[in-house]
């Protein structure tokens, strides 16, 4: 009973004092919005990369000569080894029971054009005619390359949205022809939108058969990646390792030396690039938390001038009886709402303002509620961590002194 | 019946190094339904026996009864509880809530009492007709005239039904007509049974009172019945 009656004691002041209120909310507003802001953008950013690398396909890991380089000196020493060809494939067909299928890919960037139309630098990737079976790409219109167009090096392309787009403005791209380094290609088919990575659009690309890239573009078209894709999940581990086995033998590695090929899967390429934007994530959330505190100090500074300006009323309120307990409770109730307020209009303005970068980063993942747990307990924390210094001076205040306060 | 009783009161401050007596060993009785004035000049002690008297504080040493309860030795929580039940306060300055209604200024004691919010409202309507003021009820001190100001503090003060209504200069900011009004309200206050302590430094507001307490350099120099021939002589002086 007592506390409710308090409360709307809190809550007259508050709103009796709109200016004061005012301010303190919007340090709030500001300390919550841009932490809000920041945090589901990097969630979305995350959520949206795990997206993208599942595209990757399930499964599957890959072999490559490099791996993932983190150094000069490890660049130099991985140089050396022996490049990886698509005559990889049939061994490891043969030699890895766990593997349901081994594809290859090879990559190459160039100008391509349509009619009067360039697009600069565009990604193409050169595969075996079994790569959207392992890969998680959907076909959006047309069709992906035969085996027959694989194996007669056809010129076929099959090409991401960002291509459509960019060159073809509204005309139906299936059939149409693309010149690439002079040479004419058909376009056979479309795939999904997959989205974009770190600000930059996964739907740039080319899809050919890897035997008409090997044909085109030459030595290029010689060094490839493997894709391998498990029977099942399970399975994965044990089809790395007979993939291992296979290459070593092949390659001649002695056994006494390492693989001189390394083996990805998506989940160790995320994990690296996780590792490796940690840092960034942890800046980027750690600086709003600043702002927090700032928002913080404002509201306690403001409630410590309120309770200087209002001695004379806390004085009054003991002397009709109020005890420190509910000095104490109408200010920390003060401070909660302020605080509240400003939560709720941070988690608005927060999520609103994560919803446009994301959008103008061209990512498109569902928000979820870790922003409104996040707004809601950071609010609370924040009022109650600031809010009790002011409020126990106000209940300590000695009733004589308040009494007599000018 | 005894309401007030001291033995030998001291209040003691400490400034720097050096010790202030404001009260040197008061002992003084009060009983129910008096209606009592405690004179003196500035600096006397005064205002510092009306705290002790008014719970705000506690003496140094020497006992303090009040209704039968030793409050000379109790914590801040249960004075503040004393305060609420047994004391109301009037001040000179009127102390009301400049954003709350009459009604709402009335009504806090009963907050801090626990009342339900329909019996806090009842009791308020009714201590605001007591003085004269219920048709003022939804109205903020700066639309009051000081008069009507200090009859909201004086609802205020009676609401809760205390023992002791304890009012400090309660006519220092009215000017003499409109104090004349609220010495009348105390006088009837206190035919209606209510026990009333003036602090004062006007004779003329003392001599309201049926007994005077004169405080001199912490101590009590004088305290006098008034018999009526000085009640009346004191009112033309």
């Amino acid at each position: 009973m007592i506390t409710f009656a308090i409360m709307r004691e809190a809550l007259s002041a508050v709103w009796g004092n709109k200016l004061r209120s005012g301010l303190t909310v919007l340090g709030m507003v500001m300390g919550i919005t841009s932490v809000i802001a920041i945090v589901s953008t990097v969630e979305g950013m995350q959520s949206n990369m795990e997206d993208v690398f599942s595209n990757m396909g399930q499964n599957t890991f890959m072999v490559t000569r490099f791996g993932i380089v983190t150094s000069w000196s490890e660049y130099e020493k991985k140089r050396r080894r022996k490049i990886i060809t698509r005559d990889f494939i049939e061994p490891i067909k043969d030699g890895c029971d766990a593997c349901e299928d081994v594809g290859a890919e090879g990559y190459a960037n160039s100008n391509i054009k349509y009619g009067s139309k360039t697009m600069p630098r565009v990604s193409i990737e050169g595969q075996t005619s079994n790569h959207l079976a392992m890969r998680d790409v959907d076909v959006f219109r047309g069709r992906y390359f035969s085996e027959e167009e694989e194996r007669g090096s056809k010129n076929v392309v099959f090409v991401g949205q960002d291509v459509v787009e960019d060159l073809f403005e509204g005309e139906d791209p299936l059939g149409k022809t693309i010149r690439i380094r002079r040479l004419r290609y058909t376009v056979i088919g479309i795939a999904d939108k997959i989205g974009s990575l770190f600000g930059q659009s996964q739907d740039e690309f080319i899809y050919m058969p890897l035997s008409t890239l090997r044909k085109n573009f030459g030595e290029q078209g010689r060094r490839v990646n493997l894709v391998v894709k498990a029977v099942s999940r399970d399975r994965l581990e044990e089809a790395m390792d007979q993939t291992r086995v296979v290459l070593r033998s092949k390659r001649h590695v002695p056994y006494d030396e390492e693989d001189d090929f390394d083996l990805l899967t998506p989940d160790a390429i995320l994990s690296f690039i996780n590792t490796f934007t940690r840092a960034f994530r942890v800046i980027l959330v750690a600086l709003p938390f600043l702002s927090i505190v700032i928002g913080g100090i404002v509201v306690m500074n403001i409630m410590m001038v309120s309770v200087t300006e209002r001695t004379r009323e806390i004085g009054v309120r003991k002397s009709l009886g109020a005890r420190q307990s509910h000095i104490r409770s109408q200010f920390l109730y003060e401070t909660l709402t302020l605080s509240a307020v400003g939560g709720l209009f941070g988690i608005l303005f927060g999520m609103t303002l994560a919803g446009a970068i994301l959008s103008w980063m061209d990512i498109h993942t569902p928000t979820t509620m870790l922003a409104v747990y996040l707004g809601v307990g950071i609010s609370t924390t924040v009022g109650l961590f600031f809010g009790i210094y002011p409020a126990v001076k106000a209940a300590r205040l000695d009733p004589i002194k308040a009494l007599s306060f000018e | 019946m005894r309401l007030i009783e001291t033995k030998d009161i001291w209040k003691t401050y400490i400034m720097g190094a050096e010790k202030v007596h404001a009260l040197r060993g008061v002992t003084l009785n009060i009983d129910r339904g008096e209606y009592v004035a405690i004179m003196g000049p500035s600096g006397s002690g005064k205002s510092t026996l009306m705290n002790l008297i008014g719970c705000l504080d506690t003496p140094t040493s020497g006992e303090y009864t009040l209704n039968g309860a030793d409050v000379g030795s109790m914590t801040d929580d249960q004075l503040a509880v004393i305060r609420n039940r047994e004391i109301g306060f009037v001040f000179q300055t009127f102390n009301l809530l400049a954003r709350a209604t009459a009604l709402h200024n009335v009504e806090l004691p009963l907050i801090y009492s626990g009342d339900p919010r329909d019996v806090r409202r009842e009791k308020a309507i009714i201590a605001l007709k007591k003085v004269d003021l219920g048709d003022r009820m939804t109205h903020q001190p700066n639309q009051l005239s000081g008069g009507q100001r200090q009859r909201v503090a004086m609802a205020r003060a009676l609401v809760n039904n205390p023992s002791i209504l304890l009012a400090d200069e309660p006519t220092g900011n009215l000017d003499s007509k409109t104090s004349q009004e609220i010495m009348a309200l105390c006088d009837r206050l206190h035919q209606q049974g209510n026990t009333i302590i003036l602090v004062t430094h006007e004779p003329d507001i003392a001599s309201h009172a049926n007994r005077v307490i004169t405080i001199l350099d912490g101590r009590i120099s004088d305290d006098s019945v008034l018999t009526s021939g000085e009640k009346t002589r004191g009112r033309v002086a």
